[in-house]
């Protein structure tokens, strides 16, 4: 167990770091992929029109290639395709991409459509009276999408949501291979120069069924809040 | 940032046997999914206590830990064991495609033992009861009735599951295999050109994995012709929206649907 | 309880592992007792079913008929008393099944044919599985069961094709290709459209008619009273009063029945 100390002799601490580092990929993956999965979702909410097909292309190809070639794609590439992007606008620009940004950039790519195919059909679940009852009181447009679709619609795709986060996250254990220092990466170097790869691989494996299995009890606690205040107000 | 055509044309031979090796891994693990799977399925259904909780814990650390941690464990770790260390099953552990093989087949087989569970309890109890009422004996009634309607209830969930597992093989990088990405990886380390290697090996995945899913869905037309168009279609929503004409850019959405109990039918 | 019982009850015959009744009877049960947990669902029921005779057994909802039926092939196990089928005895650890169940079919309120196979493939599974039967034999007995029930035109469809009236008729003529000697009917009816209820009751008629020992969960009267040579009624568990169909029907002795009756009518 020494060997888990922290500091000079133990791999305590490296561990930590590598630990941190995969959940902040993970968490910041999920959130950006939330935020521009929401807006896919609304942008692609008509099953045809010009919107809708760009949206189904960039599915496919999106869930249809391991998310580790397009951490690779960015990684090495990155620079160039920030090049060609704000050429066209003056910018000379060759900015190096961290490992890091291509990482989260790459999740981000692959998990949005997933996001936004569970929040569209859920969208498409949410009863039609819900939108003309706020169209004939007058409500905002926004108002209607912030306050009255987009909530009831987060309660039904909620548990595909808990789904993708937990795929998720285990698909943040790859990044080592692209020379991120997470969890993995860190568990490997320790295994490797002390010759005790059940301890510290172990520990991955304890850390990765603990995290998940917080995340899913936090987030069971609000799914049951966010169901309690429906039933309240249907009652 | 552009696509070099004739790097592609002259690279496609050593993406090719990346992409055997990638299908190679793929129909392996398949294969040591569901002999492992439907062996640990029926041990987790176990009415013995202990057999169920070891089921179950198979399946947790299975299913939990990420396919790149098993494959170490199994490559870096079991041949420190004096099992595999001082016996012939050393010159197995020492292929990384089997250590590759066993360790992702390890964490497939987990979700296929969730999956097939799902589809067991799922089966209704009329028709098993119909036929042992025949007379038929019971290990009969689980292979000829009970586990083909599980297999059809947790098609969908498994089409799922194996979409995943193949992206997922690029894990085997790690233990030095030469599989599709590390064949592109391997062409842009000799012409630092990221894009023409990685795009082509991308369309490469794009074509295995949605061949992989055509060859699903005609199975599932296959296997569930009895719930043809003539008659209710009684499918999940999700399998029924499909439209047909735009199936090219289907994926799947949800992976694993948690196993739920089903209802079954009282008398 | 109710009055006191018309039903002479038979001295309990000596129990114990193995127990052969020396009995002609198609069906003899004695003391049946079955329990879910704490509920007693059937206190000691006596009935004995004579070779060709035909019984239906009705009873308000929960008075324990479904459970009776499935105890006599054991797909309840019961917690006392004896079953005998055709003299082999059904044991309450399981012991006998296979061979009550190649005696007695079973017909079921929601048909439960197996979904994915064909009509035919539904009649030929049992026999070819359990009995050994070749392809060819086995086909040739459904094709000729089924053309018994008048579905023999629909062999190579699936049961979600059938309507509902049309699936129960390939139920019980998937019974009838294992040659049971004893048909078990457990509402067979009452989950179709009124206008296929007539198609079925003329296949059990016709069955009746040929011979078979039935015992018949329904609550069809016309039925009870063109073929039953009995009518039992089992209210709470326990057969409160038995009689030929005419007069189960005209005159009930106790009030429970009389009861239930006026219930069925309205
Ligand atoms: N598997 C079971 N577990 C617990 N209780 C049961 C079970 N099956 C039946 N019961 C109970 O046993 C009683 C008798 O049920 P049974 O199905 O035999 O009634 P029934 O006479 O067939 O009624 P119905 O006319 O509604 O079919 C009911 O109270 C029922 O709730
Ligand atoms: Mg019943």
């Amino acid at each position: 167990m020494g060997l888990l100390a922290y500091g000079a002799d133990g791999y305590g601490d490296e561990l930590l770091d590598g630990a941190l580092v995969t959940v902040q990929l993970a968490v910041f993956s999920y959130l950006l992929a939330a935020i521009l999965g929401t807006l896919m979702a609304v942008l692609t909410l008509k099953p045809h029109g010009l919107r809708w097909m760009i949206g189904r292309v960039y599915a496919s190809v999106a869930t249809g290639i391991p998310s580790l070639l397009v951490i690779f794609l960015l990684y090495y590439g990155g620079t160039e395709i920030v090049h060609a992007l704000l050429a066209p606008f003056g910018v000379e620009e060759r900015p190096a991409i961290p490992p890091m940004a291509a990482a989260v950039a790459a999740l981000t790519f692959v998990y949005t459509p997933y996001l936004a195919d569970l929040l569209r059909s859920a969208l498409q679940n949410v009863p039609k009276g819900q939108l003309e009852a706020a169209e004939v009181l007058s409500v905002p447009r926004r108002q209607i999408w912030l306050k009255v679709l987009l909530p009831q619609a987060l309660r039904i795709a909620y548990p595909g949501f808990v789904n993708i986060w937990v795929v998720l996250l285990k698909d943040t254990a790859l990044v080592s291979l692209a020379g991120l220092t997470d969890l993995i990466a860190a568990a490997k170097v320790a295994s490797g120069s002390t010759r005790e790869p059940f301890l510290f691989y172990g520990v991955v494996v304890v850390f990765f069924i603990l995290f998940s299995a917080a995340t899913i009890r936090l987030a069971n606690r609000q799914s049951r809040r966010l169901d309690r205040g429906v039933r309240a107000s249907e009652a | 940032m552009t696509f070099d055509f004739a790097l592609a044309w002259t690279s496609l031979p050593a993406l090719l046997n990346g992409a055997w090796m990638t299908v190679l891994i793929t129909v392996s693990v398949m294969a040591v999914g569901a002999v492992l799977g439907f062996g640990m399925c029926l041990v987790r259904m176990s009415r013995n206590r202990a057999l169920a909780a070891i089921g179950a814990a198979y399946v947790a650390v299975f299913r939990g830990a990420p396919s790149i941690v098993l494959l170490y464990l199994v490559y870096a770790g079991l041949p420190q064991l004096s099992i595999v260390r001082d016996t012939p099953l050393w010159l197995l552990f020492a292929s990384p495609l089997f250590c590759a093989i066993l360790g992702l087949g390890l964490n497939h087989s987990a979700y296929v033992v969730e999956i097939l569970r799902g589809g067991l309890s799922a089966v209704p109890a009329g028709p098993v009861e119909a036929a042992l009422a025949l007379g038929l004996p019971p290990r009969i009634v689980f292979v000829k009735v009970r586990l083909p309607m599980a297999v059809r209830y947790g098609l969908k969930a498994y089409q799922n599951e194996v979409l995943i597992f193949l992206k997922s093989t690029v894990a085997v990088g790690a233990v030095t295999i030469a599989d599709l990405t590390g064949a592109a990886n391997e062409i842009f380390a000799m012409t630092y050109d990221p894009f023409t290697p990685l795009v082509t090996a991308g369309a490469m995945y794009w074509l295995l994995t949605n061949g992989l899913r055509l060859g699903f869905e005609a199975l599932d037309r296959r296997l569930n012709r009895h719930l043809a168009a003539t008659v209710p279609d009684r499918r999940p929503a999700t399998v029924r929206r499909s439209r047909p004409g735009l199936s090219l850019f289907r994926q799947p959405l949800v992976r694993r649907l948690p196993a739920k109990p089903a209802a079954r039918e009282t008398h | 309880m109710g009055p006191a019982l018309p039903i002479p009850t038979p001295t309990p015959a000596p129990q114990g592992a193995g127990t052969r009744l020396r009995t002609r009877a198609a069906i003899e049960l004695r003391d049946l007792r079955k329990r879910y947990g704490e509920q007693e669902v059937l206190r000691g029921v006596t009935l004995t079913v004579e070779r060709g005779e035909k019984i239906v057994l009705c009873g308000p909802s929960g008075s324990g008929k479904s459970t009776l039926i499935r105890c006599i092939n054991g797909l309840e196990r019961h917690d006392g008393g004896t079953i005998a089928v055709n003299g082999v005895t059904l044991e309450a650890d399981g012991r006998g099944v296979q061979d009550v169940r190649r005696e007695v079919g079973m017909v079921f309120q929601h048909f439960n044919l197996f979904p994915h196979m064909t009509v035919l493939e539904n009649c030929t599974f049992a026999p070819r599985q359990a009995l050994g039967l070749s392809a060819a034999a086995a086909a040739e007995r459904a094709m000729h069961h089924l053309a018994r029930v008048r579905i023999a035109d629909q062999a190579g469809k699936f049961p979600a094709q059938l309507s509902g009236g049309q699936q129960q008729r390939v139920a019980i003529a998937r019974a009838l290709c294992m040659d049971p000697r004893i048909m078990l009917f457990d509402e067979p009816t009452s989950a179709l459209d009124p206008e296929m209820v007539a198609e079925v009751l003329q296949v059990m008629e016709e069955l009746a008619a040929q011979g078979m020992t039935m015992l018949c969960v329904t609550h069809e009267m016309g039925f009870a009273r063109h073929v039953a040579d009995r009518c039992v009624f089992l209210d709470g568990g326990e057969i409160v009063e038995q009689a030929g169909a005419e007069r189960f029907f005209v005159a009930p002795e106790s009030d429970r029945l009389k009861r239930f009756l006026r219930q069925m009518l309205h």
